[in-house]
């Protein structure tokens, strides 16, 4: 199971991480060349925090509640330096690659869901 | 250290962070390798991949036979260790102690024929994982040194956290290609905010799992003296037998171990014999860590010469024995799969990159105006940041390539290897005295580079089962080198950056004081660093 939950938590992590950041109006100008709308930053934060709180609980209820927070903030570290990397060498590739982090978390959640 | 409690910590982050800034590198740098530390270990010892794993039945007559070759060669001992045959070790480790001082025997075994094992005499990955909390020191002074080493390092994590006043605003922020002010000090941040929780726990859980031998009073105080009663209470031994003086012949083994194993599913790990040949032997045998968070050995402990069991010790701790047991099950990360290590492994390095680039940026705040001469403190600081950085990453690599390098046969190998290492340190940090700070780094990377590379090539010319040579052969090999070749991309990337540096133009300052002027927050602006004589960071 830790694999397929882990590799969900990562993309969810990416995607949830990625929405904070855009979020800030420094990097939202770095990758949208504009600065964000009130309305555009509450949905990413919205997005974000929900994400990160989703996935706790992903990995709370698969790993049991003592490996899934271990496992939780080791997922969000490694994503985080993930988008720290990418954000700071090709940050147009940010907002594509969080759709594709999210879309790609919902394959293993698929399997662990139909296995469940 | 006056002005406002920021200021006040921001003095304490710089200074706690300098003195013990190299000290913390080398235990993070060989800290991070140790959760490798069995790969690493087989990697060194390549004859391992070709002897067949013992299946668990066998195991009794391997201690019968380890048991025998204990009664010939160490038969004064007070207690005898042998480590059972494991997949990453398939041998019989052997390890006795005579009497406290005298320096303790240490034999491998071929678990099937009871013959010495003809490997290469190496510490393997161990080496690097005692050097993590002992430096190579004598045992206590080294644990003692590590241990207020990491006291500072929480000290510095802590005055760090209240002196970076926007960890929110800046969390995702690495702008390179600034000012190199900005950009190190991005980086400390990034690296150092990004696995905070990993750094925090680390830390923390690292002091914990000496705790007892840095503050043993409260132990003293509720035990009246008797730290062996504490000990059997939390668990971590059976309860201890005085030696009646009387000799009895000990029990078969064999027994034992086969009533070991069907007493509990983890496999078994080792067997402690006590007192062999008294009237009171005891024969403990030690389980592999059930899988969980917490650091906990199950134990059988049996009656020498009756061979009956004399105490389980399996679970049910009370509650403070099994906090400290989750907290050096964490700080260990033994449960940690492939991919949970492999982020483990990334909080680690990131971890040895906050603080080299930490130490970096002391050196970096204190550059001399334009026509002033360097003081001596800061040439020193700039060459010892070359020679832990840069030179320790070359001394593991040393280290690997004496152990394809050196002949097998030689005597005191194991010692060897040491000195190499040890010996690449000395001239790797010598070296940068004499040498300009950047043309120093320049050659410390690049020297980095090549020795991995050297020990991509000598692990392959040397070793005929590597997969490269024989198809088939064991992936470990390809694998190592695989994060050899990495790492030497890695250093090269970072020697090639120092060599093709230039200062970015003028252009860059407008951007900062616009920056400034938006947001009037007292982060030092990297590049008007003439104005502030205190910086608040570095």
């Amino acid at each position: 199971m830790t694999p397929l939950v882990l590799a969900a938590n990562l993309g969810l992590s990416f995607a949830a991480l990625a929405a904070l950041c855009l979020s800030l109006n420094r990097h939202h100008a770095e990758v949208f060349d504009r600065k964000a709308e009130r309305a555009a930053v509450l949905r990413l934060r919205a997005f974000g925090w929900g994400a990160i709180a989703l996935s706790f609980f992903i990995a709370g209820l698969w790993e049991g509640w003592a490996f899934g927070p271990v496992q939780w903030i080791g997922a969000l570290t490694g994503a985080a330096l993930g988008l720290v990397l990418l954000l700071s060498y090709r940050p147009r590739y940010v907002a594509p690659a969080a759709l594709a982090a999210l879309a790609a978390s919902a394959l293993p959640l698929a399997i662990l869901a139909v296995a469940a | 250290m006056k002005g406002s409690f920021r200021q006040s910590m921001a003095w304490l982050h710089t200074w706690s962070g300098l003195i013990v800034g190299w000290v913390l590198f080398s235990i993070f740098v060989t800290g991070t390798a140790s959760y490798y530390r069995p790969d690493i270990s087989r990697w060194m010892r390549p004859e391992f991949t070709r002897v067949e794993p013992v299946e668990a039945p066998a195991l009794g007559a391997a201690a019968e036979r380890a048991v025998a070759y204990l009664g010939t060669h160490a038969a004064q001992a007070r207690t005898w260790f042998i480590g059972l045959p494991q997949p990453d070790k398939p041998v019989l480790d052997l390890f006795w102690r005579t009497r406290p001082g005298a320096p303790p025997g240490h034999v491998l075994l071929d678990p099937r024929t009871g013959t010495e094992s003809s490997v290469r005499d190496t510490q393997g990955g161990d080496f690097l994982y005692r050097f993590h909390f002992e430096l190579h020191m004598p045992p206590l002074w080294g644990r003692w040194v590590v241990g207020i080493c990491a006291m500072i390092m929480l000290v510095a994590l802590i005055s760090g956290i209240v002196t970076h006043k926007r960890i929110f605003a800046d969390f995702f922020t690495f702008r390179r290609g600034k000012a190199p002010r900005r950009s190190w000090l991005d980086a400390h941040n990034v690296t150092g905010v990004l696995a905070l929780p990993f750094h925090l726990m680390i830390t923390y859980t690292g002091i914990i799992t000496l705790a007892t031998f840095y503050m043993p009073w409260g132990v003293t105080a509720a035990y009246k003296g008797n730290a062996q009663a504490f000990f059997t209470e939390a668990s971590w031994i059976t309860t201890p037998r005085p030696p009646a003086k009387q000799a009895a012949p000990l029990a078969p083994i064999g027994p034992m171990v086969e009533q070991a194993r069907a007493a509990r599913s983890e496999p078994l790990e080792r067997l402690m014999i006590v007192n062999p040949g008294d009237a009171n032997a005891t024969v403990v045998a030690v389980f592999e860590e059930p899988h969980g968070l917490s650091h906990e050995h199950p134990q059988i402990a049996f009656d020498g010469v009756s061979g009956a069991i004399l105490e389980v010790r399996d679970g049910g701790l009370k509650p403070a024995a099994k906090t400290f047991t989750v907290m050096t099950g964490l700080h260990e990360g033994h449960f940690a799969g492939t991919m949970l290590r492999l982020l483990f492994f990334l909080c680690g390095i990131m971890g040895c990159a906050m603080i080299a680039t930490g130490v970096v940026l002391w050196s970096l705040a204190r550059l001399p105006k334009a026509g002033e001469r360097p003081f001596l403190g800061l040439r020193l600081v700039q060459a010892l940041n070359v020679g832990s950085i840069a030179g320790l990453p070359a001394a593991v690599a040393v280290y690997f390539l004496a152990n394809r390098l050196l002949p097998v046969d030689l005597a005191g190998r194991e010692e060897w290897e040491i000195r190499a290492f040890f010996g690449a340190w000395i001239v790797a940090a010598l070296v940068p005295l004499a040498r300009p700070q950047r043309r120093a780094w320049c050659e410390g990377l690049a020297a980095v580079s090549v020795l991995c590379l050297a020990v991509v090539a000598a692990d392959i010319l040397t070793i005929p089962d590597h997969p490269l040579r024989r198809a088939g052969g064991d992936p470990l090999f390809a694998w190592f080198d695989g994060a050899m070749l990495l790492l030497a991309g890695l250093f090269a990337l970072a020697a090639r950056k120092v060599l093709r540096y230039e200062a970015p133009k003028k252009a860059h300052k407008n951007e900062h004081e616009r920056d400034r002027a938006a947001k009037p927050a007292p982060v030092p602006a990297a590049a008007q660093p003439a104005r502030r004589p205190e910086p608040t960071h570095a």
